[in-house]
């Protein structure tokens, strides 16, 4: 129940700090994500994870921090949360400068990628801990775990230990030991990466139900961009230590600000070709493999606005918006992977992999080794400057 | 053919496990026979001791005991009590502030922690008896020969137990753990208390076991440090029985009063060996 | 630097104090108890330091005399600090190389599939047990034992073996053997408890594959088993050999602190334990104490590199 500011914020690792970390921090989300190619830029400081990093949250909000492994969205979270310090910039919580402030008198509470819980205490002592801690009267103390349990469930676990848990309740004891504080902010760092697929799924829907029981301000961590997508007003798509786009999850999918917005967001990834953005008339038109496709209006009035001239540029068209048409970019269809309602399509369009998804409407057709044209339309068209990668409309 | 071959095969292997238990049966042999004789021995009159070798056990057991417990020479309660203040002491004062110094160089990211941390590691292997010398001119120049708390103290830096507890903390605590601590609000020294020492319990209480152990069987510092017969610790009085004119002694007592050094460790052993076996590779190897 | 240093003086949530409050005990304790007292080791090495009677003889600094003290011959004819290296050095050998022999087999039955022994947990109770006994009585029980009176001589008579009890204690053969006995018996069992779970650490798919690929249960171990525990043995090794090096309390109540017979069985402790006794010799257990160390470091260079290693 409070607004968060981040102004400017900056982390910088200095070479020892980086050290440790890399042994420490990293070293975990290694297992999880292979590619892990780091960018971050290298001062003679040390390692620059975060900076220029400038976010308003409002209150009662859910923000989803999202971006590749080493973009930074942990470290930020760290930040708020006052487990790192933050090398310059402000951090304010509810008004408050908070740089300085120690993380027990921020009012927050935190769930862990690992979940952290104390293995030596029952669930109701790992729920109560903190409130011990504040020393609060016995008799609140039981009556805030016993209502934190109910809403998530985990009423009849309250007497086991960790490690008699399974691992849909694991997350929901560190989501109750968060929430019996009534936390101004509720940070959670990839808290479903560690469950299996379907697990992950059900606790997603669980997660925004507790949201709408409890009243605060959220922000949660994420590599997985679904995760993202379902649960944030907004999500913050992260990147070598830089915001590359903040909007709700339908800005960010219909207008990607750059082309490692569009290809992290939306699944399978957007497909891209080399393509010439021709303006005729006034008119803004691409051009592909023969095909010439009119942008949609609101596409014109940006491109014009920014004065964007005739220039080669990449043309991104996610999966579900190309279709088979009588003409159109020729490819051939490598793979064909049907999905139930749908047939994803792995083909070679120009020397290049695209998939395309393609509605079954119940009569299969065998599409495997078939020469096809492909279009689309100009409302779902993106364009991105091949120099600075950004999407032309920005 | 076929059937022949595997009956070849099935014999060797029993040759060869008859083969291996005979050597293991030996060993075992090997290592009890003399304890059992002592054990025997223990309990039988100087009378008998003289007339003979018997591995059956006399009736003398009790009277030897109260023999040994009221021997006006060696003291042996008092010896107990000493050697039990001692090792209980440095058994707690070891584990906890091993703990306490590995969880400081894991947990925080001060400047010198990798220096620190090398640093504790390069003195493990530096062998006690070279402060010695050192030690045991600033215990008599200081007037500190026979104060008990000078065998305690200096088992709060222990290099090896530090050691252990580090490799303990490494496999064992996430430092997210210390993170959730520090959001609910907990102080540095109480995250220490409340929550990582229960977790490192199991190392904790190995560590309190072979620090006791250690300090019960210590004979060459005690040795140089205590001539009080009022503070001698048990080892220092066995070794004095090896110095008395052996041939006038009770040879039952004198078996009863090895009885008595060596029981308390036997016991702590018989309840806890499996613990301690575990103990014994969990430090050392995986370096 | 300079600015990472200006802003740890403001409040700030950094937790680096809290590592220095946690390592200080450690580090006053080994200071106070430990390295001042070494550093007093090495200073007393370069003086003439000990007492007379009643008479305290220096402090008088001698440079490196009593190191050169150390290595002159004494009235009996030899020089004392080589006869008790050979002494150490042979006592450490012929326990330990049965210790090892014995330990490495016991290993390997232990982790053999094929053998599937039964009774592990008792056989590495049992084992194991003499490493925890207090070794001055263990050592005043083999020489109750083995006593001219003793139960062992006693056993032989009755036998017919020997006619008059044997004097043990006399003997230069029997005194070693009976020292490289107890410390074969003590620590057998710790580094066979070692070496196992060296051996277990190794993946057991290279067992399998090396077996499919038709090695014998010898190729499998030169080929396979002791390349892979190499670091684990040596390390074992290197540790016993500077356990070796401080070997005393077994030999001290043996032989009554004498080393009978005729220093035979004095080690490099005893030696030092001697200067420490009424004489009070400083200065030339300073010097002892030095060498020791020396000794002890070159070793455990070795181990520290394993260690780093990994």
């Amino acid at each position: 129940m409070a607004e968060v500011l981040l102004k400017n914020i900056k982390k910088i690792y200095t070479n020892t700090e980086s050290k440790a970390k890399k042994r420490g921090l990293f070293r975990k989300n290694e297992d999880q994500q292979e590619e892990k190619k780091i960018n971050l830029q290298i001062t003679d400081e040390g390692v620059v994870a975060v900076q220029e990093f400038t976010l308003d949250i409002k209150d009662n909000e859910f923000i989803v921090l999202v971006g590749p492994s080493g973009c930074g969205k942990s470290t930020t979270l760290r930040m708020v949360a006052g487990l790192e310090e933050i090398t310059s910039g402000e951090l304010y919580i509810d008004g408050q400068l908070v740089n300085d402030v120690e993380p027990k008198d921020r009012d927050i509470a935190m769930v862990f990628q690992s979940y952290a819980l104390y293995p030596h205490m029952t669930v109701y002592d790992n729920m109560a801990y903190s409130l011990k801690i504040k020393k609060v009267p016995k008799d609140e103390i039981d009556r805030k775990v016993r209502e934190a349990a109910e809403i998530l469930d985990i009423t009849q676990y309250l007497d086991r230990k960790p490690k008699a848990l399974s691992g849909g309740q694991r997350p929901r004891v560190a989501s109750g030991r968060a929430i019996v504080r009534n936390p101004k902010v509720l940070l959670m760092d990839e808290p479903l990466s560690n469950l299996d697929a379907k697990l992950r799924n059900q606790m997603r829907s669980e997660i925004i139900k507790l949201r709408q029981r409890i009243n605060t301000t959220f922000i949660y961590v994420t590599h997985d961009q679904i995760e993202a997508m379902t649960l944030g007003d907004r999500i913050v798509v992260m990147k070598d230590g830089y915001i590359q786009q903040i909007g709700t999850p339908q800005e960010v999918f219909d207008h990607p600000a750059n082309l490692f917005v569009s290809g992290f967001i939306g699944t399978p990834q957007m497909n891209y070709f080399d393509a010439r953005l021709v303006k005729k008339d006034g008119r803004y038109f691409v051009e592909t493999d023969g095909i010439s496709v009119e942008l949609a209006e609101e596409k014109q009035a940006r491109l014009k606005a920014n004065k964007v001239e005739e220039q080669d540029v990449v043309l991104g068209v996610r999966p579900e918006h190309l279709s088979i048409a009588d003409k159109g970019i020729e490819g051939k269809v490598d793979v064909s992977e049907l999905m139930g309602s749908s047939c994803h399509l792995h083909m070679t369009v120009m020397g290049k992999d695209v998939i395309i998804i393609v509605p079954t409407e119940g009569k299969t057709t065998n599409y495997a080794g078939k020469d096809l044209h492909l279009s689309f339309d100009g409302n779902v068209a993106h364009v991105f400057s091949k120099e600075t990668e950004k999407n032309l409309e920005y | 053919m076929k059937k022949n071959a595997n009956a070849i095969a099935k014999l060797k292997l029993l040759i060869s496990r008859i083969v291996v238990y005979g050597i293991l049966i030996f060993l075992t042999f090997l290592c009890l026979f003399f304890f059992y004789l002592m054990f025997i021995n223990s309990s039988r009159s100087n009378a008998q001791l003289q007339a003979g070798f018997t591995m059956i056990p006399g009736g003398n057991a009790m009277k030897n005991f109260l023999n040994a417990w009221n021997d006006g020479s060696i003291n042996i309660p008092t010896g107990m009590k000493n050697s039990f203040i001692v090792a209980i002491c440095s058994a707690l004062l070891t584990s906890y502030f091993s703990a306490l110094t590995a969880y400081g160089t894991y947990v925080y990211n001060f400047r010198f922690k990798n220096a620190v941390h090398l640093f504790i590691l390069a003195i493990m292997m530096i062998p006690s008896q070279v402060s010695t010398v050192g030690f045991i001119q600033l215990a008599y120049k200081y007037h500190l020969t026979n104060k008990l708390w000078l065998l305690i103290i200096p088992s709060i830096a222990a290099p090896a137990v530090y050691f252990y507890m580090r490799q303990y903390l490494e496999a064992t605590l996430p430092l997210e753990m210390v993170e959730a601590a520090r959001i609910d609000g907990s102080n540095e020294f109480k995250i220490f208390n409340q929550i990582v020492l229960p977790i490192m319990k199991p190392a904790v209480a190995v560590q309190m076991i072979f620090s006791f152990v250690g300090s019960w069987n210590n004979y060459f510092m005690p040795a140089l440090l205590l001539n009080d017969a009022q503070k001698k610790t048990v080892p220092v009085m066995i070794a004095t029985l090896r110095s008395a004119d052996y041939s006038k002694f009770d040879m039952g007592k004198v078996y009863m009063l090895m009885v008595m050094a060596i029981l308390p460790v036997m016991v702590i052993y018989t309840i806890l060996s499996k613990s301690i076996i575990k103990g014994v590779t969990s430090g050392s190897v995986k370096g | 630097m300079d600015k990472s240093r200006k802003k740890e003086k403001k409040k700030s949530i950094s937790y680096a104090k809290w590592g220095y409050y946690f390592i200080i005990p450690f580090f006053i304790v080994y200071a106070i108890f430990t390295l001042y007292p070494q550093i007093l080791t090495i200073y007393n090495s370069f003086f003439e330091y000990y007492r007379d009677g009643l008479n305290i003889i220096g402090p008088r600094f001698v440079g490196l005399g009593n190191y050169a003290k150390l290595f002159e011959t004494n009235t009996a004819g030899y020089v004392p600090i080589v006869r008790y290296t050979m002494n150490t050095a042979i006592l450490w050998v012929i326990g330990a190389v049965p210790q090892f022999l014995v330990a490495m087999l016991l290993a390997l039955f232990f982790t053999s599939t094929r053998l599937n022994i039964r009774g592990q947990q008792f056989f590495k109770t049992v084992i194991y047990m003499p490493n925890l006994i207090m070794a001055s009585a263990f050592s005043m029980l083999f020489f109750t034992m083995f006593s001219q009176v003793g139960p062992i001589n006693q056993l032989l008579i009755s036998w017919g073996v020997v006619d008059k009890a044997i004097n043990f204690l006399a003997i230069k053969i029997s005194v070693r053997s009976l020292i490289a006995l107890m410390n074969f018996l003590m620590w057998f069992g710790n580094t066979t408890i070692l070496l196992m779970a060296g051996i277990q650490g190794i993946d057991e798919a290279l067992f399998e594959s090396a077996r499919l690929d038709g090695s014998s249960s010898t190729q499998v171990f030169f080929h396979i088993t002791m390349p892979l525990l190499m670091p684990i043995f040596i390390y074992v090794f290197i540790t016993s050999m500077i356990g070796g090096i401080q070997m005393f309390d077994v030999p001290q109540v043996l032989t009554n602190g004498k080393g009978t017979p005729d220093n035979t069985s004095t080690t490099l402790i005893m030696y030092l334990n001697n200067f420490l006794g009424l004489s009070k010799n400083y200065g030339m257990a300073g010097a002892l104490s030095v060498l020791l160390f020396i000794m002890t470091a070159i070793l455990s260079s070795f181990v520290f590199k394993t260690i780093r290693k990994k």
